[in-house]
């Protein structure tokens, strides 16, 4: 069965004593699967499409990125209470062993999620996440989320210039809606970056160690946003796990090479 | 009314097309500049301050940025300090304004306590403090402040710097962002349980309700001038204030506006135009739109509201390239002769009932004796065409420091004159 937009349903999950209701976005069939979204907030995918054929995909919506509910994010005070929420979020949801996938920001949260509770998940897969810093090797975040817009795709697509890149960033094509859009992005990524903000370590080094499931970690050789260097870094902390870089490749992975990436990470889901 | 001098601290020698090349925050060059011409900056805006605390300004008036090449004041506590030390030595009475030290932006409030303290004591109780939220720029990008925990920031911290003055006992404070065990500052301000509050802004409809609610007074601070974006700001708070059940007392309103004089309108233009043109090309206008909205600094139904109203009104997005002519038509400057200055600023004032005006008399490369020359003919020719308006509707000023009549000598422990 191939999953499509029709066939995913919104589902409200409350934690945190009732003070939070986190929208979820589920899809598929089969073992489950969350999916967690980089810092602009989640956007259904052809990848997630993907993914929800071998499985039933889980993508919550960081507090504060669910249009209409922009105050959420007060609920969510450090970037522990966040990892505390979406770990009462697994239980409420009665998911057992889910597998991971952390795209960036949401990377950075799937990995200290799977340190900070080394049984929660199944196997886990890292999409160019954040969450780690060497000197040698700045991440500009932010540069690239206080910069002027239109350089967003530099960091973001080896081609910036592709159809599939300027697909990824299109506006709404009714002008009217378009304040709306930006504004609605534009407070996604203020949600996202306050448990990133100016630099995205929270000590996720110091805990990487303590992940003990199967771990995929899948980079663009061209990342212009997280070096690729930091391929290495995740996966000499994680012990067992596997790299895979991908050539012609920026740090949306799956926007500039959707075969690919595709190819790698069903591979290791099914393994 | 009450008129002050406002004054930023820029550095006067940024080269000719500065904003073709570069922002004037965050990522300015500190290579462009020469030490000695910035000392020399920096004195040159003490001594313009003095310059117009003696020439008769009711108050001075500073404000904080950081990383920038606008406004070298990342503590004008400093630059305040030195001025009512100045004032107190000649026994002038004039307010200090700090417009202000940011509260969004600090991770030391406490500090700003003390020294917003210090300032009352020293001047013999005649600050005025200002507590603005901060640029974004300067919140989250120069301190690296989350955002979106800004605003969150600044409610806590004006809470307890207002405690932390008054409080007469040691107390606790476990708040979000700031853990003390034990609070008991020295020195408090001489002006209790606060000195006046001054709350600037832009305008949005939350700032303007927390400000009433609080009986403090807002100051406009925008680079529009009163006629591009003033008419809707102004209304907005009157109305909010009949809303709120507050008066319509004219000091409960402050605007700042840029200014210059000289004796004939022809002359203001010859002698001011190229330096208010440069200043406001590479000072506010190289500030990148970006800058002035982190993402979550705003929220989204107020971003939504900017983006379909830019264009509309206001010259912000269009300050890097504009020309003098644009400048003076729009009212973002004025400038002229004494009776054009004056007739233009009484006409704006009593038509959206400013009860404290706030003059910018210095601008950019504007060299010491020319700003010099502007104070001193805005405080003989124009200030005493200002100074009595709202007088004949009797409102009592409680936005002025108290220690306004106390002789200065009095307060510094010397003899009655």
């Amino acid at each position: 069965m191939t999953a499509n937009a029709a066939d995913v349903r919104d589902e409200t999950v409350e934690v945190w004593d009732s003070r939070l209701r986190l929208h979820v976005k589920v899809a598929g069939d089969g073992p489950p699967l969350l999916y967690f979204h980089p810092l602009p907030g989640l956007a259904w995918q052809p990848f997630l499409d993907q993914l929800a054929q071998r499985h039933t995909v889980y993508a919550p919506e960081h507090p504060g990125t669910s249009p209409g509910e922009p105050q959420a994010i007060r609920e969510v005070q450090t970037f522990t209470e966040l990892l505390l929420v979406y770990e009462e979020m697994i239980r409420t949801l009665g998911l057992e062993r889910p597998a991971a996938v952390g795209q960036s920001f949401g990377g950075m949260v799937a990995a200290d999620l799977a340190a900070t509770f080394p049984r929660l998940f199944s196997r886990l897969v890292l999409l160019s996440p954040i969450g780690l810093w060497r000197d040698d090797a700045p991440i500009p975040l932010m540069q690239m989320v206080a910069g002027p817009p239109e350089e967003v795709p530099s960091y973001l697509y080896a081609h910036p210039e592709s159809e599939a890149a300027q697909a990824a960033q299109a506006l709404p094509g009714d002008p009217e809606q378009i304040p709306k859009a930006i504004a609605q992005r534009t407070w996604n990524i203020g949600c996202t970056t306050k448990f990133a903000w100016p630099i995205a370590d929270h000590g996720l080094g110091r805990r990487l160690h303590r992940i003990q499931v199967p771990a995929f970690i899948v980079w663009g050789r061209e990342d212009a946003l997280v070096p690729v260097m930091y391929a290495k870094e995740f996966g000499s902390r994680i012990a067992g796990s596997q790299v895979e870089v991908i050539d012609d490749c920026g740090h949306a992975l799956q926007v500039d090479q959707p075969e690919r990436t595709w190819t790698a990470i069903s591979k290791f889901l099914a393994g | 009314m009450k008129v002050t001098l406002f004054e930023q601290v820029p550095y006067r020698y940024v080269p000719e097309g500065f904003e073709k090349r570069h922002n004037s925050v965050v990522t300015a060059p500190y290579q462009l500049v020469e030490p000695g011409r910035m000392t020399e900056s920096l004195f040159s805006a003490y001594s313009e301050l003095l310059h117009g605390a003696r020439a008769g300004f009711d108050g001075i008036c500073v404000t904080e940025h950081s990383q920038s090449s606008y406004d070298i004041s990342p503590n004008p506590t400093l630059l305040a300090y030195a001025v009512a030390c100045a004032a107190q030595a000649e026994s002038l009475d004039v307010a200090i304004t700090i417009l202000g030290r940011s509260l969004g932006k600090t991770r030391e409030p406490l500090k700003i306590a003390e020294e917003y303290a210090l300032l009352d004591c020293i001047s013999g109780g005649r600050l005025i403090a200002g507590f603005p939220v901060g640029l974004s720029y300067d919140a989250n990008l120069n301190a690296a402040l989350p955002a979106v925990e800004t605003r969150e920031r600044y409610r806590e911290h004006r809470e307890l710097i207002l405690k932390a003055w008054s409080e007469p006992r040691p107390f606790p404070w476990n708040g979000r962002f700031e853990k003390y065990g034990q609070v008991n500052i020295w020195p408090r301000p001489i002006q209790q349980p606060h000195p006046p509050i001054w709350i600037p802004g832009t305008g949005s409809p939350g700032t303007l309700r927390d400000i009433l609610h609080n009986d403090f007074s807002f100051v406009y601070l925008s680079w529009d001038g009163p006629k591009l974006t003033g008419r809707e700001v102004f209304d907005r708070y009157w109305e909010l204030a009949e809303e709120l059940g507050r008066d319509r007392n004219p000091y409960r309103l402050g605007f700042v506006q840029v200014v210059a004089v000289s004796e004939t309108d022809e002359r203001a233009e010859k002698e001011y135009g190229r330096h208010l043109q440069a200043h406001y090309r590479a000072g506010p206008g190289a500030i990148p739109l970006t800058a002035l909205a982190v993402p979550g600094y705003a929220e989204p139904a107020a971003v939504e509201g900017m983006l379909r109203s830019a264009g509309h009104g206001g010259m912000l997005t269009r300050l890097r390239t504009a020309t003098y002519k644009e400048l003076v038509d729009s009212q973002v400057a004025i400038v002229g002769s004494p009776a054009t200055v004056a007739d233009q600023i009484e006409a704006f004032v009593r038509e959206f009932r400013i009860g404290n005006l706030l003059v910018m008399l210095q601008n950019g490369s504007m060299p010491r004796d020319l700003t010099e020359k502007s104070i001193s003919l805005f405080a003989e020719e124009v200030l005493p065409r200002l100074r009595p308006i709202w007088d004949e509707d009797g409102w009592t000023n409680q936005w002025w420091p108290c220690a306004r009549g106390v002789p200065v000598t009095e307060a510094a422990g010397g003899e009655k004159a």
